[in-house]
């Protein structure tokens, strides 16, 4: 009898586990995707700037909050964010310790000068030559934006615009946490 | 089946199948020369495209999408395969960016186990409950004794004697 009874947890518990599975595969956000780059170095970047004047090394700004934009001017939501990643620059541009990139992604060089020139620009831009850097940090599609930390080491990813309380977070949550060093993330 | 017993099962599944889908960190036996001609050099990239996922697409590997991400990537696959890297370490890298979702053959690890394992542990369950059922009926069916007929009377014999006369 007793044997039969721990048969019957070992089956209520299994098909528990079944069931929370099923719930999380059915019922959960089908958009949700592993963050599996956080918490690891950020892969390096050895990109020309998008007009043409420098090489950005990403391994050169170590010991600063970098925040990385991938962006496009095709896209609709990175229009909608565009005037928060300039609020995000004005707040910290004094900072020595922060410094703010966009990453152009699958664009024509041209058209993203003139998105600049059209929404304003007050941060330096690269530009993703055939992909690469777009692939080495997991970018589904744009916009997407990354915080990497005074280590080298990527503490945040938002796949998304960030606007509204998203940038409310990111602003007081993410990077002033960082640049203070006051508190992990 | 005893407790013990299931486990052993189980652990013979585990093993078997630890063997048959190693992991992306194992390497190929013989890694690919530096300078590969171009049909070898194809047949890899199929290789390895066919089993990564393209992020932007509908269930549609690298290798037939013609969106740009997975044209990215097709040349990404070509660049490490021409700098010696083998499939296996070409997927671990796509997995380390992207997680297991861009591989479509789960691997054997973590919460993919319950995916590989699971139907045989259910299977297993299934057979150690039935097998206890069929048991305890059988010992249910030995252990009754066979019930006493209830005694006839004289009226009732007369009439299965007469039954039986009429039946030759």
């Amino acid at each position: 009898m007793t044997e039969f009874r721990t048969w019957h947890v070992f089956l209520l518990l299994g098909l528990f586990g079944l069931f929370a599975l099923f719930y999380k595969g059915l019922w959960g956000d089908p958009t949700a995707l592993p963050p599996v780059i956080i918490a690891e170095p950020a892969p390096e970047i050895v990109a020309p700037s998008l007009y043409g004047d420098k090489q950005i090394v990403l391994s050169e700004h170590r010991g600063k909050v970098v925040v990385l934009n991938f962006w496009a001017s095709w896209c609709q939501e990175c229009k909608l964010e565009h005037k928060f990643l300039l609020a995000i620059n004005k707040r910290f541009e004094d900072n020595p310790n922060f410094v703010m990139y966009g990453v152009n992604y699958q664009d024509k060089d041209h058209l993203a000068k003139a998105y600049l020139d059209q929404h304003g620009n007050n941060f330096e831009h690269m530009v993703d030559l055939k992909g690469k850097i777009s692939i080495d940090y997991g970018v589904y599609g744009v916009p997407e934006t990354f915080i990497i930390d005074q280590d080298g080491i990527i503490r945040h990813k938002q796949i998304g615009p960030v606007l509204g309380d998203v940038f409310s977070d990111m602003v007081q949550n993410k990077i002033e946490p960082l640049l203070n060093k006051s508190a992990p993330l | 089946m005893k407790l013990h017993t299931f486990f052993i099962v189980l652990t013979i599944f585990t093993a078997t199948f630890s063997r048959i889908e190693p992991s992306f960190a194992q390497t190929d036996p013989v890694p690919p020369p530096l300078s590969m001609d171009e049909d070898l050099l194809q047949s890899k990239m199929k290789e390895v495209s066919k089993t990564l996922r393209c992020a932007v697409c509908q269930s549609e590997s690298i290798w037939e999408s013609n969106a740009t991400l997975a044209i990215q990537m097709r040349d990404i696959i070509r660049e490490r395969l021409i700098a010696g890297e083998t499939p296996n370490e070409i997927r671990a890298y796509f997995v380390s960016r992207y997680g297991d979702y861009i591989v479509f053959k789960p691997r054997f690890r973590g919460i993919n186990m319950l995916l590989w394992g699971g139907p045989f542990i259910l299977l297993a369950i299934g057979a150690v409950v039935l097998s206890r059922s069929l048991r305890k009926w059988t010992l249910q069916k030995d252990e009754v004794p066979p019930e006493p007929l209830a005694p006839i009377d004289e009226k009732q014999r007369e009439r299965i004697e007469e039954e039986l006369r009429s039946l030759k």
